[in-house]
């Protein structure tokens, strides 16, 4: 993974009105263009809340299938990328209440893939992936939502449905563990991004 | 040097949840406390990079658009009748935005759509009661 083929989502052009308007009409050829333009980042979200392969692909089709169904409900007061950024977080959220799943066990061949762009000093991508899918669940969904897509306390806690008190103390002990295994010798560069594997067409 | 108080104060200060005094006092510890300060510079940096992790994007399983566009194509076209389960499930999405949730102590909220939902029901279940009293009622009155 080197920072050239990882792709910044944020800072894709959103999809012209007349595309949008095409695919809300079941053109298959609009959609595909929305698909293959923000799969990776609907796939993201779903694997950094969910923390598994398996459950993230799942989460991120029914993602991407809920928006073919809303799209024609989609209205330009937000960005679409906003507009989709938000689906896939509540598809994702709403997957793991209904699926309670144990995270993967780590796949070896996937361990050995490649390095990772920097994020910070001393912290890698892959380095960041491995901290998250090691945290605990009920840590991991909170503190994702909030330090790594920046939500408010309250509409965490309306996502998860879990006290705000609650919220706050999940997302603090997430951010130690996480401060502990980036920060104090805990996970190494390499050692474990679940699949972490770079966008070939970046 | 018993540090615990103002190490859970790093979490709120960072989340811009401390009053102005409650902010004076921990960075005047910090300035003395390079543990401390080592802590609150630590996090930083963690939640830089966590944020920084969030504006890229893994790389889909290989066939993943595929699948998508396969399921896509399964789909009824747009305005054509839907599912019943699916009309009900945006029904129930759309109630959900809509009329939003009632918050409960301790912070918890609870969907204004289950409340209506759990009152109908109660309310179809008094009215089946009250109408079967009624009937055995007319049934034992004697003639």
């Amino acid at each position: 993974m080197t920072a050239s083929n990882l792709h910044k989502w944020a800072a894709l052009p959103d999809p012209s009105p007349a595309e949008l308007g095409r695919a809300a009409e079941g053109d298959a050829q609009a959609f595909k263009l929305i698909v293959e333009r923000y799969q990776g980042m609907v796939y993201s979200v779903a694997h950094n809340v969910l923390g598994n392969h398996t459950d993230a692909e799942d989460a991120a089709q029914e993602a991407l299938l809920r928006c073919y169904r809303k799209l024609s409900q989609f209205r330009s007061e937000a960005t679409f990328s906003t507009w989709l950024f938000r689906l896939a977080l509540t598809t994702a959220i709403d997957y793991r209440r209904r699926e309670r799943r144990q995270p993967e066990p780590v796949d070896t061949e996937e361990l050995a893939v490649e390095a990772a762009p920097q994020l910070g000093e001393g912290i890698d991508a892959a380095m960041i992936v491995a901290a998250l899918r090691d945290l605990p669940e009920d840590y991991r969904v909170p503190t994702v939502l909030r330090d790594v897509y920046g939500l408010p306390y309250q509409e965490i806690a309306e996502a998860t449905g879990r006290p705000l008190g609650t919220v706050k103390v999940m997302v603090h002990r997430g951010r130690a563990s996480l401060r502990l295994k980036l920060r104090a010798g805990g996970a190494g560069p390499g050692q474990g991004p679940a699949g972490a594997r770079p966008r070939s067409d970046a | 040097m018993d540090c615990s108080y103002f190490r859970e104060r790093i979490n709120l200060y960072i989340d811009g949840e401390l009053g102005y005094l409650e902010v004076a006092e921990l960075q005047q510890h910090l300035s003395f406390c390079p543990d401390c300060a080592a802590e609150l510079a630590q996090v930083g940096e963690v939640r830089g990079a966590l944020a920084a992790w969030g504006r890229l994007e893994l790389a889909t399983p290989p066939g993943f658009a595929e699948r998508v566009l396969a399921a896509v194509e399964l789909e009824p076209a747009p305005g054509s009748p839907r599912p019943f389960g699916q009309v009900l499930d945006d029904t129930l999405e759309y109630l959900d935005e809509t009329l939003g949730s009632i918050p409960l102590p301790g912070g918890r909220t609870i969907p204004v759509k289950n409340v209506i939902g759990w009152g109908l029901a109660t309310a179809a279940v008094i009215i089946g009661f009250e109408r079967r009293h009624e009937r055995r009622s007319r049934e034992l009155k004697p003639l």
